[in-house]
């Protein structure tokens, strides 16, 4: 693999959705290519970001309640709501 | 709908299955609607639709994946239309492909002032940042990024091929990480001396 094709596939690589064969070749480009390592290290950095810095907003209990009056089957059984 | 007692045991079925995933249906919702009350009114239908055609789901495919795929579409059936967001069309110009975009970038650098402001970077800005996306990008980037979903289940859920989950994510996370940058940089220039509680947004560089 080349740099133009490790930095195709880095998004892939953290995505898990590497083709198996490629991993080696990635692998073995990025420890021998300080300028991949650190897009490498960039691009793990902003996706940690991305997952760990977003809250996540739970859904108001009002919501869980509406949904599950709203079902027919709640009409016949009473259920804990 | 009769009240027998198959019907019964489905529905039952059904809010086992389902109900499970109304915070992650919620979180989505919010995020493309930007308002709580369309969210919930989002996942309300939602799940009113996913009971109506619990029968249609296949068993052994992906149950979350289907209830997003029904919320996609009463998404752009409700919301699009009302919000008047420009559809994906109207960014064909930033819409290329995969192979286009990252050939384009190939040659880019990481300069390590974007290393060092990428600690900057704060959880709002990260919200702003993605409720600044157009919606078909924000919408790739939450299932890969906040959901987890895989490539080939976000094509099932946006009804689109795989390589335009791959283009929209790669264009999503580059405009998202513009953004995270340039709001890193407006608290850098406030940064020093300050405590964090005044490196506010409404105060201009």
């Amino acid at each position: 693999m080349d740099c133009k094709q490790v930095g195709a596939a880095l998004f892939l690589f953290f995505d898990n959705e590497m083709e198996e064969e490629l991993l080696t070749p990635f692998r073995d480009h990025i420890s021998g290519c300080s300028h991949c390592a650190k897009r490498m290290d960039y691009t793990r950095k902003l996706l940690v970001i991305v997952r760990e810095k977003c809250v996540r907003c739970s859904a108001p209990e009002r919501l869980r309640h509406r949904i599950l009056t709203s079902m027919p089957h709640r009409g016949i059984v009473p259920g804990p709501y | 709908m009769p009240k027998d007692g198959a019907n019964h045991q489905k529905g039952w079925n059904f809010e086992a299955a389902a109900m499970p995933f109304v915070d992650a249906l919620y979180n989505t919702a919010y995020r493309m609607t930007r308002n709580a009350e369309d969210a919930e009114d989002l996942v309300q239908e939602t799940y009113l639709k996913a009971y109506r055609y619990y029968d249609k789901f296949e068993e052994g495919t992906n149950f979350k994946a289907w209830l997003f795929k029904i919320m996609k579409n009463t998404f752009i059936n409700n919301y699009r239309k009302k919000q008047q967001a420009p559809a994906l069309s109207d960014f064909a110009e930033i819409e290329e492909s995969f192979e286009n975009q990252v050939s384009e970038d190939a040659t880019r650098q990481t300069k390590n002032p974007e290393d060092e402001l990428l600690e900057n970077v704060l959880d709002e800005d990260v919200q702003r940042a993605l409720d600044k996306l157009p919606p078909d990008y924000r919408m790739v980037v939450i299932l890969a990024d906040l959901e987890g979903f895989s490539y080939k289940e976000i094509a099932e859920i946006l009804e689109v091929p795989v390589g335009t989950v791959m283009s929209r994510l790669y264009r999503g996370r580059r405009l998202l990480e513009h953004a995270m940058l340039e709001f890193a940089r407006e608290h850098g220039y406030l940064r020093e001396g300050e405590p964090a509680k005044m490196r506010s947004k409404s105060m201009s560089k």
